[in-house]
């Protein structure tokens, strides 16, 4: 078993070998063929702006490897000149991003709901990722001393009115470098037919910024109807944390030359100097003699003693 | 699991958007985002785009690939590190089963020489009676580096985020370091690196630790500049059991990408630890101990990781070069 | 004794002239040449491929280049053994002695410094010593020290040689002309007054008092690159005064066996006596007592604990595969010469000739387990590497420059003698003078 295991992985690395010099898709076995994957993620952030990733994969087996240098354009509700969103490029994950660019405008505007298709050369490679204009609001309370969160989650319909989404997973907790940390005690919260999640914060006297402010956030991940939402708001219930300023004032032994501790900087110099001082003293004696040589008349005896 | 880490990654970039958008609403910079003097600037050239109500904004130019395209790290930049950041990571033991995938992805994106690693998978045993445990072992980044006390010439240091980095313009090779380390992270480049041509040409800086040089000393370097674009190290993305946990002490928080804790509460629960903490190093990375494990010691034996032929191979194919 | 037969200043003179490279002086000369080149062509390969052509690797990341930088270092302290402690506890006999542990001195640490380049991975950024040196770093307290300790050497070199120059000016018609002008570049201004001879012994006064501390201090702090580490092995408070003891026994070995040499060669059996042999007998036994003491100390008490991280390094080294070089370093190094040496037929100059080398040799085997056995028991477990990242044997280049930077070390000393006279002449005609006046 373990040793057919160690052939499929060789097996795997020689076609990646081959893909890598050939950049063409060889199968060592017919019936094993890589299939290119497309998928498309729409992003709102904070009700304002908006962007698409593109990702592109081929599928061999279970195994996902992500394709770089690929060309894709992607159109706005239909596969024209004029729904043009852009031309795009994979970079060595797979990915690519587009914008919508300004000149969409009218297009976008027109309806609240839209398809994104991509194309690969001539061929269509997606035609059906829809998704609805939506918005996350933040709502805060305090009972009793107890903060809770409230995410809503709207969506605009037909009439140009906002209703509210329900069944929305969606992550409420506050944003932390690279990541939300979930508020609660749960991961996510789901809306209910108000749109609406709450979460209680149980984590007390978490770091802010230096006003003791921080970012809550909710976001939604790969929704059918709304595709990807972030909201973020500051609200002022962290701990103040200033920022330690006093790094490259420190004098340790691993700080850099420039800050070599005192008692070190002292003793090492204190010997540098005395013991270097003496040796010139003693060079000096050398040019003295040589002085003293050079005006002393050659004299009869050999050595004096 | 790469979809979710790439999903949940957008932090960076969302502030660089907010921080735009907020920029092309009132045209001041009185952003909470500002970057500061160590901090790296975006392009400052601005696009125009649609928002989601229709109106035109504008977003730095740096944004618009799917990774921020921020511009490398001048040396002092590199040697001062992020301001206001103390990064830290926390090794989940229990979900460790020896894929390796770490290991993988940082010596690929780090050009490691082949059969050297940055980052260890170690199979351990206190003693004969004690359970078998695998261990990934990265750089500890001590705030006591011991490394950093010998070096001569100032060619690995400390940074004000807690990274200690490695710059290989400036290492003289004395290798005084490697001997220090109680950790044994710290490979050499005994020999010309296998660089294709494009990663040759690419600048040379401390954050990337690429390319890498001959004659040189080299190790896990906390990946800074992905911090910088708002990505965690390749290692914690790569994880497919989210092993490895990155975060900033400062927020009090760690996250492997799906999951994010706050780092005090999860050290406190679940018992962390930090390795030879008897040597007073003061390791930023810290240890869950192996308990309630997701996979057997066993399973990981499976891995057959053969260092010797990727040597080997290795030493045939620079002697074709040579 | 011999000593007592009175000789003349002019024979003495005439019997310690620099002389010409005899049939064997040049084979001897032709091979060290060769043996040096080959070291160089080693290195030249070194430079072009890399370290990679050593076998060091990650875990043992310091070899064979770093024990012989510790055993250059350690021949180098006799300098100030003999020279200065000597002189300054009134040690007569030590005068045919100076020069030739001076000159080892000099050459020993000049290649000290040269083997440490040879180990780094960058050489052509050496200057980034001087230009980024961080003091924190016991590499730069060492860069300073030893580059102090050669000055002094040097000066300690120069100013009792000032009177020979005199002396050798004399004979142009048989030191030839290229070696008079070099003689009189460097030392016609010496006139031999009184006024020069007052300043220049208070300047080797001066310097055989200051060489102690700095000589102390380029091995103790050659020790501490070691004792500054945590590992097992190296993590020791005994770790200066080991290698001091260790360093003087070596370089006494070193003197004994050049002086057995000088002797025969150059026919000086009247100058170096079995007088000197017999009490450079008795300092060898000496010193390979007090480092066999410490010996007893650096290995009795971990071994008695056990600590787990130095269990397997004691164990590798008392009966594993260490272990033949361990014993060989400790019964060559000490306790083989310290029996032959303790009964007064050991003294004599052939078997103190032949101990000389034992010493010698076990010192430099010494060095090699003090370094490389440490590296192969870190604390975390040696995973995750190609197989001969896991144990180390010098390559063929690593043999080839270490003995090139012994046979360079060793030419540098023929060339001297060849320049220079080994035994000061004034010195000796000033003690003949005085004894011949004392009866």
């Amino acid at each position: 078993m373990k040793k057919m295991n160690q052939n499929k992985y060789y097996l795997l690395l020689a076609f990646f070998v081959c893909m890598a010099v050939s950049h063409k898709a060889i199968a060592q076995n017919d019936s094993v063929k890589p299939v290119s994957i497309v998928t498309l993620r729409y992003f709102n952030i904070n009700n304002n702006m908006q962007y698409l990733l593109l990702k592109s994969q081929s599928k061999l087996g279970r195994v996902f490897t992500p394709q770089e240098n690929k060309s894709y354009e992607i159109y706005l509700d239909s596969s024209t000149q004029n729904n043009l969103i852009g031309k795009v490029q994979t970079d060595e994950k797979g990915l690519a991003k587009a914008i919508l660019p300004p000149s969409l405008a009218a297009q976008w505007n027109a309806s609240p709901q839209h398809t994104f298709i991509v194309k690969e050369g001539d061929e269509e490679v997606l035609s059906d990722y829809t998704i609805t204009k939506a918005k996350i609001s933040l709502d805060t309370t305090t009972v009793d001393g107890v903060k809770s969160i409230t995410a809503s989650v709207m969506q605009l319909n037909n009439k140009n009115e906002w209703i509210p989404v329900p069944d929305v997973e969606i992550t409420i907790g506050v944003k932390r470098m690279n990541s939300i940390l979930p508020a609660g005690d749960e991961p996510t919260y789901t809306t209910d037919s108000t749109g609406t999640a709450t979460a209680e914060l149980k984590k007390d006297s978490l770091p802010g910024d230096e006003n003791g402010n921080y970012l809550l956030a909710a976001k939604v991940e790969d929704n059918d109807v709304v595709g990807n939402l972030r909201f973020e708001e500051t609200v002022p219930w962290g701990v103040r944390t200033e920022i330690d300023r006093s790094f490259f004032k420190q004098r340790t032994l691993w700080s850099t030359r420039f800050r070599t501790p005192f008692w070190l900087l002292f003793t090492v110099y204190g010997i540098v100097i005395g013991v270097w001082g003496t040796l010139i003293y003693l060079v000096f004696n050398l040019i003295k003699i040589g002085k003293i040589g050079k005006n002393t008349v050659e004299q009869k005896a050999e050595i004096v003693v | 699991m790469n979809e979710n880490n790439i999903k949940s990654r957008r932090e960076f970039l969302a502030a660089g958007l907010l921080a735009s958008a907020a920029i092309a609403g009132c045209s001041t910079s009185n952003n909470p985002f500002a970057p500061e003097s160590d901090d790296i600037k975006p392009s400052g050239q601005m696009v125009k785009l649609l928002s989601v109500d229709g109106e035109i904004i504008e977003m730095d130019k740096a944004f618009l690939k799917p990774v921020p395209d921020l511009p490398a790290a001048t040396n002092t930049q590199a040697r001062r590190g992020i301001p206001g950041k103390k990064f830290v990571m926390v090794i989940d033991l229990s979900r460790c089963k020896n894929v390796r995938a770490c290991q993988k992805a940082c010596n690929h994106m780090h050009q490691v020489h082949p059969g050297q690693n940055w980052i260890k998978v170690l199979s351990m045993q206190e003693s004969a009676h004690t359970a078998p445990y695998w261990q990934p072992t990265t750089c500890m980044h001590c705030d006591e580096p011991p490394c950093v006390k010998v070096c001569p010439v100032d060619a690995t240091f400390k940074r004000q985020d807690g990274i200690v980095l490695i710059d290989s313009d400036r290492c003289i090779g004395c290798r005084f370091c490697m001997a220090a380390c109680p950790y044994s992270t710290r490979v050499f480049n005994w020999e010309e690196p296998i660089l294709t041509k494009e990663e040759e040409a690419q600048p040379y800086s401390c954050e990337t630790s690429m390319p890498q040089k001959k004659g040189t000393v080299g190790k896990c370097d906390f990946c800074p500049d992905m911090s910088r674009k708002g990505e965690l190290p390749h290692c914690v993305s790569a994880c497919p059991n989210g092993v490895f946990m990155f975060g900033d002490m400062i927020q009090d928080s760690v996250t492997n990408g799906a999951e994010t804790f706050r780092f005090s509460s999860l050290i406190k629960d679940k018992a962390g630890y930090r390795l030879l903490e008897d040597l007073g190093t003061m390791p930023s990375v810290y240890y869950l101990p192996p308990v309630n494990r997701n996979f057997p010691y066993e399973s990981g034996l499976e891995n057959k990781y053969k260092p010797d032929h990727i040597y080997e191979d290795a030493k045939k194919l620079s002697t074709k070069i040579n | 004794m011999e000593k007592s037969i009175s000789l003349t200043s002019e024979q003495i003179t005439q019997d310690l002239l620099p002389q010409k490279f005899g049939k064997r002086g040049m084979a001897w000369t032709t091979i060290l040449v060769v043996i040096a080149l080959f070291g160089l062509y080693a290195y030249y390969r070194q430079l072009k491929y890399g370290l990679i052509v050593t076998h060091m690797r990650d875990y043992v990341s310091w070899g064979i280049y770093i024990s012989n930088f510790v055993f250059f270092v350690a021949i180098s302290l006799v300098g100030s053994l003999i020279t200065a402690i000597f002189r300054l506890t009134n040690v007569k006999w030590r005068t045919p002695l100076t020069r030739i542990s001076e000159i080892i001195a000099v050459s020993a640490i000049v290649f000290a410094a040269l083997i440490i380049v040879v180990d780094m991975g960058r050489p052509e950024r050496f200057m980034n010593l001087f230009l980024h040196g961080r003091i924190q770093s016991p590499i730069l307290w060492d860069v300073i020290v030893i580059s102090t300790y050669f000055f002094i050497s040097i000066l300690l070199l120069y100013f009792p040689l000032l009177p020979d120059l005199k002396i050798l000016l004399k004979f142009k018609e048989k030191t030839g002309k290229r070696l008079n002008r070099l003689y009189r570049f460097q030392g016609s201004f010496w006139k031999g007054t009184k006024a020069q001879f007052q300043l220049s012994d208070k300047s080797i006064s001066i310097l055989c008092v200051l060489i102690i501390p700095v000589a102390f201090s380029i091995h103790t702090v050659t020790s501490w690159l070691f004792a500054t580490t945590y590992r097992p092995g190296w993590d020791s408070t005994n770790f200066g005064a080991y290698f001091i003891s260790g360093a003087f026994l070596a370089g006494s070995g070193a003197v004994v066996v050049a002086m057995y040499v000088f002797r025969r060669y150059y026919h000086l059996e009247k100058y170096i006596t079995e007088m000197h042999f017999e009490k450079m007998g008795r300092i060898v036994v000496m010193l390979a007592l007090v480092y066999f003491y410490f010996n007893v100390n650096e290995y009795l008490t971990p071994a008695f604990k056990m600590k787990e991280s130095e269990h397997g390094l004691l164990k590798q080294l008392f009966v594993g595969s260490y272990a033949p070089m361990f014993w060989f370093a400790i019964l060559v190094g000490m306790i083989i010469p310290i029996i032959v040496l303790i009964f007064k037929k050991g003294r004599k100059p052939l078997p103190m000739f032949i101990i000389g080398i034992m010493v010698v040799v076990g010192a430099w085997f010494k060095r090699y387990i003090i370094v490389t056995p440490t590296l192969l028991h870190p604390f975390l477990p040696m995973q995750n590497v190609p197989t001969s990242f896991m144990s180390y044997f010098p390559s063929w280049e690593e043999w080839a420059i270490d003995a090139g930077s012994l046979a360079g070390a060793l030419l540098v000393i023929t060339f001297f003698v060849r320049i220079y006279p080994i035994i000061p002449i004034h010195e000796t005609i000033t003690e003949q003078n005085e004894k011949d006046e004392s009866k």
